[in-house]
């Protein structure tokens, strides 16, 4: 019984983790572009959201799809502006870059929006618990795996079955040949950024009432993001969706089973899956490209 | 010729000196370092810090005990002891200050204390709430924040009085926490009372629903909660409301961090009704107080919001200007300051407070409070009182 | 041939008038009125750590997230040492080296056969375990507060850290020349060449024979060990140790110090250090809340234009400038190094 809703906490928990990670494993997949200032689009989504809701009364359900578009729009224009003209570079430089744009972005937030934590106020259908079937769970949290739930039908089915879905696949695959059988590698790339953009601005906007939102969000999550894209492996959609939900999973479990291990779990796990298969669990080995 | 340029250089040389008046007696300026954070995660405390100083001023002048004073500002940047201690050193060999106000943080305090020691400069510790600091680690720490024990005992000792026989206790897990863990037990025990089980949760923490479970099968009548002020606080009472825990019989006791007015907007609903042991509240009632939070409201912005930051400022300004009142006309002498501000008493927004005429540290009041929602503002309203608890 | 390569060896080792000047400077800045010493201690030490993280990143092309790990083993080390009775500072140091080697030169033999992200995050994860375990630890370590207590006896028994610094800052040149001086000579050496091809193709060093496996391991050794008495030289001279000189906030700083100076240099550490150090110090006088926005922008200047590190543009912009004088700095078959 208590094993069942804490198994549905952390896969509420690794759901929200695949939504902030999913872009970020994509486009690192795909242009090999270490992209760390992806936890500060997540950030974005939460400040938009909350903006939407105190400022224009916008009612919380519409603000998600509202961060989802802005932070994505926003995307486009960081790729456009400043992040293109990095492709290529090594991975250090990009690095340095997108920390430097994380910094910027932090003092910018705590700039407009005052350092401290902002109260979020999610519709109060959404709190409190509900009792399935002899369980008793969080509402927010049925919510948040519902919306997961879709998220990765609607990705999966936009990657596998739509056009534009194997051009993107065409080009995580094989670069080289991708452009050479004449596909716009520009284009692609950006569609993709601001898809993936968005969707860490709608993980941000999901996560702000569950993990409280402030200016210094991107450095308490940019390790966790690492950690999903790294063991699922890059480029993989599905392989975040499983490394999210077992990270999800292993967190709120090892909580309250292991309480004396804290969160080195997470870790331990993490350095486990990485010596036994580096490049992630369903990533690919860094072929003859 | 040559000796004919000496002779000329010597003799502008010496008239340069002659025509340069006498040093006059000028007046001695005293020199404050003001060693807080002003950037990272306790940002909010420096803006509180020039807030509450622009007030002071207003209110006692600029130039106590007849001297002129100058404040110097470094940014400790958080609990980072190699930063704090390079700060310190800066304020002490290089600008010379007299007295330090600050610093915040234990690693911090205790990082700095031989430095206080060997430069002998008075420093009121204004964020660091670890026993046994304060004179223990050098005779020159005062401190008008307050001590984990000063908190806890009375909450243990108030629990213990209202019937609650059983508790789970709840804390995060570092040193502050663990003290607080062990303060409560000591105290709640010998009042028999019995702790059911003791939570540790890390102090890099996300997700909570683990641990409110754990609450839930605590059969405990009371859940004592110690969590530091942020995304623990804040992320604990979040959960505590989501996991439905409001709903039970069980009530939440917790330490001022969790219900600090700085985190108390954003934890909204959550937090109403939290029963929780603290030191000041806007709401307090005494005409002091009533002064201090109108001319606060009246001349600054409503965030950071006024809580205990501002005040544990106010209170190390009264320190510090009793101290030079002290030695009007003499020569600054940190010994003396020490000694006229031990054992003294202090009329503050919180209540009557006083230094420990041996150690230095604070004696205050702690007051229960509930948190209520008054004219549509979270406040914390105080409704028992434990007079002049020790900070040990 | 045999002439040739130990000519070869000889023009690598030899210094040029910027290197003495560099550490000339250092020195001299010693006895500059009223200089904030405190501060360039601080970006000593900070530039060993980067050259200790130079060895593995920039010569054998080892990204490593958790190098913190082994300057917070040696500070730690240190600060046990003190803390319990063996205050000698100079064996102390030793000591620290060692223990944070033999770590390092673990370290070195579980990560030999990743690569890339992999990599990175095992470095990452060994590091965030250990960070946490510290913390936790209060009754071993001092936990979160950090280590209490730690008394250092004055160095050759006559110079005792004070409240100035004078002695600490001494203390931390002298052994930061030493370790450079021994790095510098290593990396010069026949082995850091077979370190600098297994960065560029390990796979044809194999073929040629040399140990790239055992070679990686050692360097990891080394490097551990040489950021291990950077950290034992803080807590020494500071007397105090705490979880934060094991956080990933270091080891990132530190990946940044590195980068800004420039790779594969042994100077590069030390350039992006009194950059990164010196600036945000200044930045946060300026500005204390909003610093993060200047150097983030710094940082994304840097590499715009500074695409390879300081350093390297600067030297490459340098030698251009005098390159039609300097065929004296060709070695007998045109490569130039």
């Amino acid at each position: 019984m208590v094993f069942l809703t804490t198994l549905f906490n952390g896969l509420a928990y690794g759901f929200l983790l695949f939504i902030m990670a999913v872009g970020l494993s994509v486009t690192m997949g795909m242009m090999r572009f270490v992209n760390l200032a992806h936890v500060s689009l997540c950030m974005l989504g939460g400040y938009v959201m909350v903006t939407a809701m105190e400022r224009f009364d916008i009612p919380f359900l519409a603000t998600l799809p509202l961060a989802f578009l802005i932070t994505g729009l926003f995307s486009i224009a960081l790729e456009r502006l400043v992040l293109r003209f990095f492709y290529g570079t090594d991975d250090l430089t990009q690095v340095l870059l997108s920390i430097g744009l994380v910094f910027m972005s932090i003092s910018t937030i705590a700039y407009f929006f005052g350092p401290e934590y902002k109260p979020v106020s999610i519709p109060v259908w959404l709190t409190g618990q509900i009792d399935v079937s002899g369980l008793t769970l969080e509402r927010y949290r049925i919510f948040l795996v519902f919306v997961g739930v879709i998220l990765t039908l609607l990705i999966l089915f936009g990657v596998e079955r739509t056009r534009f879905g194997a051009m993107v696949r065409a080009c995580v695959d094989n670069p080289r040949v991708a452009s050479g059988s004449g596909l716009n590698m520009q284009v692609i790339f950006a569609m993709t950024f601001a898809v993936g953009g968005g969707l860490a601005g709608l993980g941000g906007a999901l996560s702000a009432s569950l993990l409280g939102l402030d200016p210094n969000f991107p450095f308490r999550y940019l390790v966790y993001m690492l950690i999903v894209v790294s063991v699922g492996g890059m480029g993989t959609i599905v392989g975040t969706l499983i490394a999210a939900l077992a990270i999800g999973v292993a967190d709120v479990c090892t909580k309250y089973y292991f309480p004396a291990a804290g969160g080195s779990i997470i870790y331990i796990f993490t350095v486990a899956v990485m010596l036994w298969r580096p490049q992630g669990l369903l990533g690919r080995k860094p072929g003859h490209a | 010729m040559k000796v004919k340029m000496l002779i000329k250089a010597a003799v502008i040389a010496i008239s340069c000196g002659l025509l340069t008046p006498a040093p006059v007696l000028a007046q001695e300026t005293i020199k404050v370092g003001m060693l807080i954070s002003y950037s990272g995660i306790s940002a909010s405390s420096g803006i509180a810090a020039d807030n509450v100083l622009k007030m002071f001023q207003k209110k006692y002048g600029s130039e106590p005990g007849g001297k002129k004073i100058e404040f110097i500002r470094r940014d400790t940047t958080g609990p980072n002891p190699e930063v704090a201690r390079r700060m310190a050193q800066e304020l002490i060999v290089r600008e010379k200050v007299q007295v330090i106000l600050g610093p915040d943080f234990t690693p911090n305090v205790l990082a700095i204390a031989p430095l206080v020691t060997e430069g002998k400069v008075p420093a009121i510790i204004t964020g660091a709430a670890t026993r046994g600091i304060v004179g223990e680690k050098s005779p020159y720490y005062l401190r008008t924040f307050f001590s984990i024990p000063q908190s806890v005992r009375p909450m243990a000792q108030w629990a213990a009085k209202n019937d609650i026989k059983k508790v789970v206790i709840v804390v995060a897990d570092y040193g502050p926490g663990q003290d607080a863990e062990q303060t409560f037990t000591k105290t709640f025990t010998e009042a028999g009372g019995v702790i059911t089980n003791v939570i540790k949760v890390p102090v890099r923490n996300s997700e909570f629903s683990g641990y409110m479970q754990k609450i839930k099968d605590s059969g405990a009548e009371a859940a004592f909660v110690f969590m530091p002020i942020g995304e623990l606080s804040l992320g604990f009472l979040k959960a505590y409301a989501d996991a439905g825990l409001k709903n039970t019989k069980l009530k939440l006791l917790s330490t001022g961090d969790v219900t600090d007015e700085s985190t108390l907007d954003a934890a909204g609903d959550a937090a109403l009704g939290v029963i929780s042991v603290g030191h000041y509240s806007p709401t307090h009632t005494a005409a002091t107080n009533q002064a201090f939070v109108k001319s606060y409201l009246a001349e600054f912005d409503k965030t950071p919001r006024l809580g205990i930051a501002q005040v544990i400022m106010w209170d190390a300004l009264q320190v510090l200007y009793a101290g030079l009142e002290a030695q009007r006309g003499q020569k600054f002498d940190p010994d003396k300051f020490i000694a006229s501000v031990k054992g003294k008493q202090f009329d503050s927004p919180r209540g009557p407070i006083s230094l420990d005429k041996t150690t230095g540290d604070i004696i205050q009041n702690a007051y229960i409070r509930k948190v209520e929602r008054i004219g549509g503002v979270l406040q914390n309203v105080e409704f028992d009182t434990i007079k002049d608890v020790p900070a040990q | 041939m045999r002439e040739t390569a130990n000519l070869f060896f000889r023009l690598r080792v030899r210094w040029s008038a910027w290197e003495i000047i560099f550490w000339l400077a250092w020195a001299g800045v010693f006895f500059y009125p009223g200089i904030n010493l405190a501060l360039l201690g601080q970006v000593l030490i900070w530039g060993l750590f980067a050259m200790s993280l130079d060895l593995v990143l920039g010569y054998r092309g080892i990204p490593s997230l958790g190098h913190a790990a082994f300057f917070g083993i040696g500070a730690y080390t240190a600060g046990f040492l003190g803390k319990y009775g063996w205050t000698e500072p100079l064996s102390g140091l030793l000591a620290a080296g060692l223990v944070s080697g033999s770590v390092g030169l673990m370290t070195g033999r579980i990560v030999r056969g990743l690569y890339g992200v992999g990599l990175l995050m095992v470095t990452l994860g060994l590091n965030l375990l250990l960070y946490d375990f510290v913390d936790r630890s209060t009754k071993l370590t001092g936990g979160h507060d950090g280590l209490q207590d730690i008394v250092i006896a004055p160095v050759l028994g006559l110079f005792r850290f004070d409240m100035s610094g004078h002695t600490a800052y001494v203390y931390i040149l002298t052994v930061t020349f030493i370790l450079f001086f021994g790095v510098r000579a290593l990396v010069n050496s026949a082995w850091g060449l077979s370190l600098i091809g297994a960065r560029d193709n390990s796979r044809r060093m194999t073929m040629l024979g040399a140990p790239v496996a055992g070679d990686l391991t050692w360097a990891f050794g080394i490097s551990a060990f040489v950021a291990g008495v950077a950290g034992a030289l803080l807590t020494q001279t500071t007397q105090f140790a705490s979880p934060e000189m094991l956080s990933f906030q270091r080891s990132a700083d530190l990946l940044v110090v590195l980068v800004i100076g420039g790779t594969a240099m042994l100077y590069g550490g030390f350039f992006g250090a009194l950059v990164y150090v010196v600036l945000r110090d200044q930045l946060a006088a300026l500005n204390p809340i909003y610093w993060y926005f200047w150097i983030g922008l710094l940082l994304v200047l840097i590499v715009t234009f500074f695409r390879t590190g300081i350093l390297p543009t600067a030297s490459q912009f340098w030698i251009r400038l005098t390159a039609h004088q300097s065929k004296r700095n060709k070695l007998p078959g045109g490569t130039s190094l």
